[in-house]
């Protein structure tokens, strides 16, 4: 996404300057008359040196020119080195200035730092998961799940309580500093953030038994719980989604889906195997491009694919005649929180009157609702939308983040309202979305 | 009945399934009018369970999954048709399999909540006959308590269109009049080809209601003088769709169109675990127009007069049902209280989790 020009109003400049004293509401009549005169006197002052008339505006260049000032570049991020040098700060200024206003209160992409101090505590296995996650060497979130909760049984299983404490007092003291590493490297996905509230609650559960159990018992549950959650939540229910999901498979369908997702993947798969007769299309787009690593399995299976881009969704859209999408969660009021790009292929689908199948295990279906992509969500490197193959020196964006009126935005999911879904296939049966929330209720 | 002398004929042989004889039972239960396919399900299940010999819990469950699958088969035919040898049979399109199939669900699931506690087959046996008389209490009284809860839509002076014969939808109407002494008028769709509408239309003049019968392409005439359609269903899926006789989807696409609420009306025990995609995707027989066979034969005859057995053949390659999805309909009265159509999912949850 890019947005050009100045996105934000003058209401909201206004505001700004204003912040710090008083609201507007609660001034007098002569507090705001002063204030309006001042305003009016910054303004022509700033005519006189040259500068927008809006004060935002102004004080964005004002800053741009003081960017190599280490004074402005105070963020609030936990993973700030001690001691940052001078231009890592410009750098960091820069960045907060091409960023979209109104999405600030999401965290910007992250780099994370395996030498800070902070460190020296944690596991070394979840320094080295956080970094595949953080360059996105391991992406789809039942990757991430089953990734997270193996490393946590082996941290589990590694776990030495001090001499003064029981492991099941002590553990979930020793776990909370990695969940929060994970969490500064990139942020959880949904479904992380559900096993992540259950294994607190399997750990809580361990300390309140009673008669206490010894280290070694509470530490083996512990970790058998983690293994059984992982197959039965999470690869079982994938066998029985492929398993429900065959029944709504007939020959001669022609089936769409976007980007990759591991379930519909063993689906599409399965189906092949099972002797169908059908086409696959797979939809992509920029700047991920993870439909590719489906196409090649698809196509190496015998299976006959058709690949195109988001943009050229409409032209083949008239031959499919199903469409299954996977998912990274199921919201409470029936949505669907997916890889962003999800909820156009559903809307695009649903308005032709095809079925829209969304494959998703139980375990991803959170007690949360959101009507919009943009109150949560994650941002991508914006960096990515830039790169092309044209070498850096001829793409007209190489230098996009010294233009101060250029914002480029790369989100990671949307939110695709229940309207567009006809069906939603768990390891529980086929359910319309609708029932989210019954399902959560019954495992929660 | 023919199911105690078949049970009497040979005791030896426990195991074979045939000895009872699912399907003739089954028929013969469906002689009363008054009783639905679910039910009539039920029925023989439960009469099965009376005269199973099977020595053990495991192949008791058996013999039970054999019994389904008879009554599934048996239900495509007339009951004198699947008397005949398997090759000759003539299937009937218009026969309920969907309703049949949710009293199936409806057993295995009743069966399977059941068996949990018992090892020893006869108190398993005895414990399921008592449930089951329970559950067959409580269905036979589902139609009077939709009547009561449907009732209350039906206000003075309304026009309600029904869709075909459906008997829970007739004792709605009829409560509402003689009970509750509501003044209405009823139009009821003639319900081309079994033209169960004018059975519908007898019955009501007989309980003094005024009503007409309308052809079922006058639908969209009609439908401007109507205040509410009431429709009945074989079958309600777990989305909240109904698969009911042909001709309701396009009543209700009508109605939405115009604005005016339509009803659905069943018994809950007609709730089952399918889910529909869309009209090709239901589970009875893909009627021969939908792929263009046959075409040539009733084409070369178009200019005669069509005589009886021409109209018959339009029927048999026709389809009997159906499916009207859930964002038509506008509520769902059953015997569980009014649910809005995404509310049945929730009750199926409940069931079958």
């Amino acid at each position: 996404m890019i947005i050009v020009g100045p996105s934000h109003d003058t209401a909201q400049g206004g505001h700004q300057a204003a912040g710090g004293r008083k609201s507007l509401k609660d001034m007098t009549k002569a507090e705001r008359r002063a204030l309006q005169e001042q305003k009016v006197k910054e303004k022509q002052g700033r005519m006189a040196a040259g500068l927008p008339g809006s004060a935002k505006k102004a004080s964005e260049q004002e800053a741009h020119k003081k960017v190599n000032s280490p004074k402005i570049g105070s963020t609030s991020n936990l993973a700030q080195p001690t001691a940052p040098d001078a231009g890592k700060q410009a750098k960091k200024q820069q960045n907060k200035l091409n960023e979209v206003p109104w999405l600030s209160h999401l965290d910007p992409p992250k780099k994370p730092n395996t030498a800070s101090n902070t460190n020296r505590d944690l596991h070394p296995a979840i320094l080295a998961l956080g970094l595949r996650f953080a360059e996105h060497k391991m992406v789809g979130s039942n990757a991430r799940c089953v990734a997270m909760l193996t490393i946590f049984a082996k941290i589990i299983r590694d776990h030495k309580p001090p001499s003064d404490a029981s492991f099941s007092r002590h553990i979930q003291k020793y776990l909370d500093p990695h969940i929060a590493y994970l969490l500064s490297v990139r942020p959880m996905s949904l479904s992380m953030r559900e096993c992540i509230r259950w294994l607190k609650k399997e750990i809580s559960e361990i300390v309140e038994e009673d008669p206490p159990l010894t280290d070694e018992v509470a530490r083996n549950r512990l970790v058998e719980r983690i293994e059984h959650f992982i197959k039965e939540r999470i690869t079982m229910a994938d066998t029985l989604i492929v398993e429900n999901g065959m029944q709504k498979i007939q020959n001669g369908d022609v089936i769409l889906t976007y980007a990759k997702s591991s379930v519909v993947e063993a689906l599409l798969l399965e189906a092949k195997r099972s002797g169908y007769e059908f086409r696959v299309i797979v939809v992509d787009s920029r700047p991920m491009f993870e439909g590719k690593h489906l196409l090649r399995r698809l196509v190496s299976a015998g299976i006959e694919c058709s690949y195109v881009l988001l943009s050229s969704l409409y032209v083949v859209l008239n031959t499919v005649t199903k469409v299954i999408l996977g998912a990274h969660a199921l919201l409470n009021n029936g949505a669907v929180y997916s890889r962003i790009g999800t909820a156009m292929v559903a809307m695009a689908a649903s308005d032709k009157q095809i079925p829209v199948i969304v494959c998703c295990e139980t375990y991803k279906f959170v007690n949360r609702t959101q009507v919009d992509s943009l109150v949560l969500n994650e941002m991508g490197n914006a960096d990515e939308l830039v790169k092309s193959s044209i070498p850096s020196n001829t793409n007209p964006l190489s230098n996009w983040r010294d233009l101060p009126n250029l914002r480029l935005l790369n989100l990671l999911y949307d939110v695709t309202p229940s309207k567009h879904i006809t069906l939603v296939v768990t390891e529980v049966g086929l359910i319309p979305c609708t029932s989210a929330p019954v399902i959560w209720r019954e495992y929660k | 009945m023919a199911t105690a002398e078949l049970n009497n004929k040979s005791a030896s042989d426990s195991m074979d399934p045939k000895l009872f004889d699912a399907a003739a039972c089954y028929h013969t239960f469906l002689e009363d009018q008054e009783l639905s396919t679910p039910v009539a399900t039920f029925k023989v299940f439960t009469e099965f369970i009376k005269c199973s010999q099977a020595p053990t819990v495991t192949e008791f469950l058996q013999t039970l999954t054999q019994v389904g699958d008879t009554i599934q088969a048996a239900s495509m035919y007339d009951a004198k048709e699947w008397k005949l040898p398997t090759s000759t049979r003539k299937r009937n399109p218009h026969k309920a399999t969907i309703a049949t199939l949710a009293g199936i669900h409806l057993f295995n699931q009743f069966v399977r909540r059941n068996t949990g506690d018992f090892t020893e087959l006869e108190e398993l046996k005895a414990n399921l006959l008592a449930r089951s008389t329970l559950i067959l209490q409580k269905a036979t009284s589902a139609r009077d308590r939709i009547a009561v809860t449907g009732s209350q839509f039906v206000h003075d002076n309304a026009v309600i269109l029904v869709h075909s014969y459906s008997r829970t939808v007739m004792s709605v109407l009829q409560y509402a009049a003689n009970v509750e002494n509501k003044r209405f008028k009823v139009y009821v769709t003639e319900g081309r080809p079994t033209s169960d509408g004018l059975t519908a239309v007898s019955e009501l003049q007989a309980s003094g209601i005024p009503c007409a019968a309308v052809l079922d392409s006058a639908v969209g005439f009609i439908l401007d003088k109507v205040d509410m359609v009431f429709v009945g269903a074989e079958g309600v899926v777990e989305n909240g769709g109904i698969i009911n006789q042909i001709g309701t989807y396009q009543i209700a696409l009508v109605a939405k169109a115009l604005g005016k609420p339509i009803y659905a009306i069943a018994e809950s025990y007609k709730f089952v675990r399918l889910y529909p995609l869309n009209q090709y995707d239901l589970p009875s027989i893909t009627p021969d127009i939908v792929t263009f066979s046959n075409r040539r034969k009733s084409s070369s005859n178009a200019l005669e007069q069509a005589d009886e057995s021409q109209s018959n053949d339009l029927a048999l390659s026709n389809p009997s049902v159906d499916y009207t999805p859930p964002q038509y309909l506008t509520l769902l009265l059953t015997d569980l209280g009014v649910l809005t159509p995404s509310g049945v999912s929730d009750e199926l949850i409940k069931l079958y989790l």
